[in-house]
Formats: C-alpha cells, structure tokens, sequence
C-alpha cells in the first residue's frame, strides 16, 4: 500500500451522510478520524475549537476541519476523512456538502491537500468531489498527481 | 508600515491557525503559479512565521497575530482561499515587481 492511500483510505470515506448543524458535522468529522485510529478524543475536541478562530470553509462547498496547532500533540498518526453531506450543512452562511477532516503532524498530508486544492480551482471536478458514489470516485480525485516541472 | 517591491521577494510564507489545512493548501495553489519564477512558496503556523519573512499571506482573521509575529514583513490578508484578489495581487507584484504593503 501507498502513504498516500494509508492517508487517505476506503474506510475513512464516508457517503450520504446529515447533520442539523455545523457543531454535529464537526462531531461527526471527530469522531471518524477517532475511529480510524488517527487521534484522540482531545483532537476531536480541537476541531470546533480551531473553528472559532477562521472558519475551514475553503469554497465549493468544501470544508477541511482540523486541530489547533497546541492539540497536534493529540494526533496518533496522519491520516485525512471524507465526510459527504449530501443535503449540505450551514456553515457560518456557506454550506458544506463535503467535510475533509485533517490530521497532521507535519509534512505528510500535503500531497493530498495539493490534489484538492486544484480539483477545487475546477468547477467540474469539484462537482464530482461534492457528488461522488463511490468510495473509488473519492480516492481518484484526491490521489496527489506527479509534480508537473 | 513594511513595503516589499516583488522583485526582491524569493519566498512567499503562508499562514494559517494551526498550519495544517488552509495555509497548505494556499501555498500550493500560489507555488503552481510561482514554480517557473523560481519562489519558494512556504506554509507555517501563524505564531511560528521565520524570522527575516519579507512577504506574510494569510486569512484576514489572521493577519494582526501574523503582522505582531513577523513586525517587519509585508502582510498581505485574503478573506476566501481559493481565488481570492490578494493572491492575484502578489503574483503581478511578484512577477511585474510591483510594490506591496501591509
């Protein structure tokens, strides 16, 4: 297996999901990146915590909750969660339909964050990303691409 | 207030909260851009941006932690993070050397 695929794996996709609010996707984002042994209940905490300073919404129906930078200590090993809302979830006046829920300690999920970041400057792919039926849409769309020099 | 006229500029920090999401992927975007000019493009937390930092981008929320942090940096803030005004703004100073302020 790939780093980039134990960063980002088939178990940590999660499809069809709802939340009433901000504060239960949070929750839900938390508790996945629990589950998959990626941090601790402090981390989870962290999240609505970092929340408070700047919103995560980053566009396209995109939000990318994380932890402060004093809870890194928490984090038990890289790894990122895809959360799908299909109904969409208020987020302070935006709505989120996708929660890609981040833990790192350093350098390692940046590869991943690369590869949403350019599906997100193109309106189709971030389309795609907002309305994927497979965990494999998911991972295709987020694989990091070669470096173009 | 700092100035920085973009051609002196060889490396652009991007920061955020925690320096894990917003600011990795900004720093991405903007390095794509930069990448032929030969700019490192850099992300950090807000409270740990590197002494000598001539040239700060970062979420407006952000930006007086950032400019106390890094007192003589141009710090450029951007309220969305993908297609904001200010990172167009920084690649024509950066590219034409053009002048930027805090």
């Amino acid at each position: 297996m790939s780093p980039e695929s134990q960063l980002l794996g088939a178990n940590a996709v999660r499809l069809g999901l709802t939340a009433a609010d901000k504060t239960e996707a949070l929750n839900q984002a938390g508790a996945l990146l629990v589950e998959i042994g990626a941090a601790t209940e402090a981390y989870a905490d962290a999240l609505h915590e970092r929340e408070t300073s700047v919103s995560t919404y980053v566009g396209e129906g995109v939000a990318i909750p994380h932890g402060t930078n004093e809870s890194r200590e928490y984090i038990e090993r890289a790894a990122l969660g895809y959360l799908q809302f299909p109904e969409g979830v208020d987020w302070d006046g935006e709505t989120v339909y996708v929660c890609v829920a981040i833990a790192s300690k350093s350098e390692e999920h940046v590869d991943i964050l690369s590869a949403l970041a350019q599906v997100l400057m193109d309106p189709a792919k971030a389309e795609q990303l907002r309305t994927a039926t497979s965990a494999d849409d998911v991972l295709s769309l987020l694989s990091p691409e070669p470096n173009q020099e | 207030m700092p100035t920085v006229n973009g051609s002196e500029v060889t490396k652009v920090i991007v920061a955020c909260d925690a320096g894990m999401g917003s600011s990795v992927m900004v720093a991405s975007n903007l390095r794509s851009k930069l990448r032929a000019k030969g700019i490192d493009v850099v992300h950090t937390p807000v409270n740990e941006i590197p002494e000598g930092a001539k040239l700060v981008l970062c979420h407006q929320g952000l930006a007086a932690r950032a400019q106390s942090t890094a007192p003589n940096a141009v710090v450029v803030p951007f309220s969305i993070f993908i297609g904001d005004p200010a990172f167009t703004r920084v690649e024509d100073a950066i590219l034409q050397g053009k002048t930027l302020e805090s």
